[in-house]
């Protein structure tokens, strides 16, 4: 069954440089009501400096941590579930940092399975997650409007790797890029939440079944909007309301989830 | 710092202010051999005093020395409920983990604790352990005292460093949050190991409680450690036998924390001492010799606290054992930083960053 509802498709956790726990963001979602939501940590470059200083400091998945990593997200996936009716998702960020913002990318690879490393050339990471089953999106190519070293390489490639990725993030946390969006590149907005604080962002809304095939299916198929997600706007009284018990024959959960993100849209 | 993890440890020590409901709990003894006092030591686990628990031992092989032992003991005591659990199974690099397996996955009980085979514990060991488990916690370890029973420089080492260097960087570590957990004694429940994939997800890595903590915390659990030590029990024990279990703990140290690992000597007496008494030198005029007496009399003073607090006795051998495990420390360091090999109980394994274990 077609159901509106929000998705949040890169969320960190403590596993690399995140806030929450993995059960947390499963909490924090769900209580909120979204359909889906990506656990993407970072994969940092072994070969770089920075990755390596990042691996050492535990700021990053790595080999070691990486099976425990799936575990908690597969074990979570069926609590979110059963729980929220949340889809939760599991995948990764593939980093690639340097000092120099034209040499630096960020990669998502959304649905995977197995570890990869960030080393290599980005058009290889992309293939390797779409050999996973996955799907490759191009994070934050253009200035994110964080005290950060930005991650140009992507954007400067872009003609190049048009091909390579199933969608660019046109929002990444409360930053949208109309450069993105008229490049006629396939998009997709996205939180990119390392702390609680920053839930109030860009979010992906989508109108299809809450299965990780629909919603990859509608991310390839463009299928989706845009919407800023703001907590404690007008529509809390009608989530109040909708929460109130015997408001709906409907499942409420379903139905609150749903009308309160198409109320956000609207909103925005 | 010494100062600072002697007061950490003191005020560690002390008794649980209260009892809780008791959980029926699974206990879990992996055997290899005949450790010296292992009777004494597994009968210690037949005596306890608790409502509700079960004995499952396990060992990997038939021909194991320890399964007559196991066996009289549960003739012996046929009012408490013991198993034990013949054959190992594969599932990764840690041949303690796979000696385990079996007996975990039939355990009855949902509260978990694996102790191992060279611990001999006080009848209110479980009560003790259970009562300081709360909602948030994921794993409950303890403190490892030692105790020598048999002869040897290395029971000697062995039982100094338990009850002054390790006690202390264990609590210091463990008040900024690294998920210590000591494999001696670890209770946890079977339900929260699952979300993490259970024991057998450790089996690939060489330090399976360090893991088993780290996992916990990931999932937003506490790892505590518990206010009562464990005793092990120290039999005859060579130099070179405490040189490679320390070479092994080094080297999972060295795979878990690479960027603390060179950072350890400072933390040497010899070292610290050196440039605490160099450094008075230049600053204030200070007699260098001096100044590291002193540094090292205070040391050895703090220490003697955490020994009376073990009850080991700071006698002259105690006192030459612990000067001696200090002088070893750099030495030991050294051998550590040289390559990425274990030797644990026959087995040769190499560890990959993380611990993970090669395979």
């Amino acid at each position: 069954m077609k159901r509106t509802f929000l998705a949040d498709l890169h969320v960190h956790s403590t596993f690399s440089d995140g806030q929450m726990t993995i059960p947390e963001i499963v909490d924090f979602y769900g209580k909120r009501g979204f359909g889906a939501v990506a656990v993407t940590d970072h994969i940092c470059e072994e070969k770089g400096v920075l990755g390596r200083a990042a691996s050492y400091l535990n700021l990053c998945l790595t080999p070691a941590t990486f099976p425990i990593y799936r575990e908690i997200l597969r074990t979570e996936a069926e609590r979110a579930w059963q729980t929220y009716g949340l889809v939760l998702i599991a995948g990764f960020e593939l980093s690639k940092n340097s000092l120099f913002n034209h040499r630096s990318a960020h990669v998502l690879g959304l649905g995977i399975k197995e570890f990869m490393t960030a080393d290599g050339d980005v058009r290889d990471l992309a293939r390797k997650i779409r050999e996973q089953g996955g799907l490759a999106i191009a994070a934050h190519p253009v200035a994110t409007g964080k005290f950060e070293p930005q991650t140009y390489h992507l954007w400067s490639r872009r003609e190049e790797l048009r091909e390579c990725f199933d969608a660019w993030e046109v929002a990444s946390g409360a930053k949208f890029s109309h450069e993105v969006q008229e490049s006629g590149l396939p998009l997709l907005a996205t939180g990119d939440l390392h702390r609680p604080s920053q839930i109030e962002s860009w979010k992906t809304v989508f109108s299809c079944e809450r299965t990780q095939a629909s919603i990859f299916e509608a991310v390839r198929n463009q299928d989706i909007t845009f919407t800023f997600y703001k907590e404690h706007t007008a529509d809390s009284q009608l989530r109040a309301w909708l929460r109130a018990p015997g408001a709906f024959d409907l499942d409420s959960r379903d139905f609150y989830g749903g009308l309160g993100n198409v109320a956000h849209a609207q909103t925005s | 710092m010494v100062v600072w993890g002697t007061w950490l440890t003191l005020k560690h020590l002390k008794p649980p202010s209260e009892r809780v409901a008791l959980e029926p709990v699974s206990i879990l003894k992996p055997l290899k051999g005949l450790d010296y006092g292992l009777e004494t030591n597994l009968e210690s686990f037949f005596r306890l005093q608790y409502p509700k628990f079960e004995l499952l031992f396990s060992v990997a092989t038939e021909d194991d020395p320890a399964i007559a032992l196991v066996q009289k003991l549960m003739t012996k005591h046929p009012r408490v409920q013991a198993r034990l659990l013949v054959g190992e199974v594969l599932i990764g690099g840690n041949p303690k983990v796979n000696n385990l397996v079996r007996s975990y996955q039939s355990a009855k009980h949902d509260w978990i604790l694996i102790s191992d085979s060279n611990i001999r514990v006080a009848r209110d060991y479980l009560q003790a352990v259970v009562a300081e488990f709360t909602p948030d916690t994921g794993v409950i370890t303890a403190l490892v005292s030692g105790e020598t029973l048999g002869t040897g420089v290395g029971a000697a080492l062995e039982t100094t460093y338990l009850n002054t260097f390790y006690a202390r960087w264990t609590l210091i570590a463990s008040t900024f949050g690294a998920p210590v957990v000591i494999g001696k004694s670890m209770l946890l429940r079977k339900s929260e190991a699952s979300r993490f994939g259970g024991i057998e997800l450790l089996a690939r890595y060489l330090a399976e409680d360090y893991m088993a903590g780290h996992a916990m915390k990931l999932l937003g659990k506490k790892v505590k450690i518990m206010s009562e030590p464990v005793v092990q029990m120290i039999g005859n024990y060579s130099l070179k036998e405490f040189w490679m279990r320390h070479v092994r703990w080094g080297r999972i140290r060295k795979s878990q924390a690479p960027l603390t690992f060179p950072l350890e000597p400072l933390l040497s007496l010899w070292i610290s001492g050196f440039f605490m008494a160099h450094s008075l030198t230049v600053i204030a005029g200070f007699a260098f010799a001096k100044v590291l007496c002193s540094y090292v009399a205070f040391w050895f003073a703090c220490d003697v606290v955490l020994m009376l607090k073990f009850r080991q006795k700071p006698n002259f051998r105690n006192a030459a054992a612990w000067l001696a495990r200090e002088t070893l420390q750099l030495p030991l360091w050294i051998h550590v930083a040289q390559a990425n090999t274990v030797n644990w109980r026959g087995h040769k394994l190499r560890l990959k960053r993380g611990g993970l274990l090669e395979t």
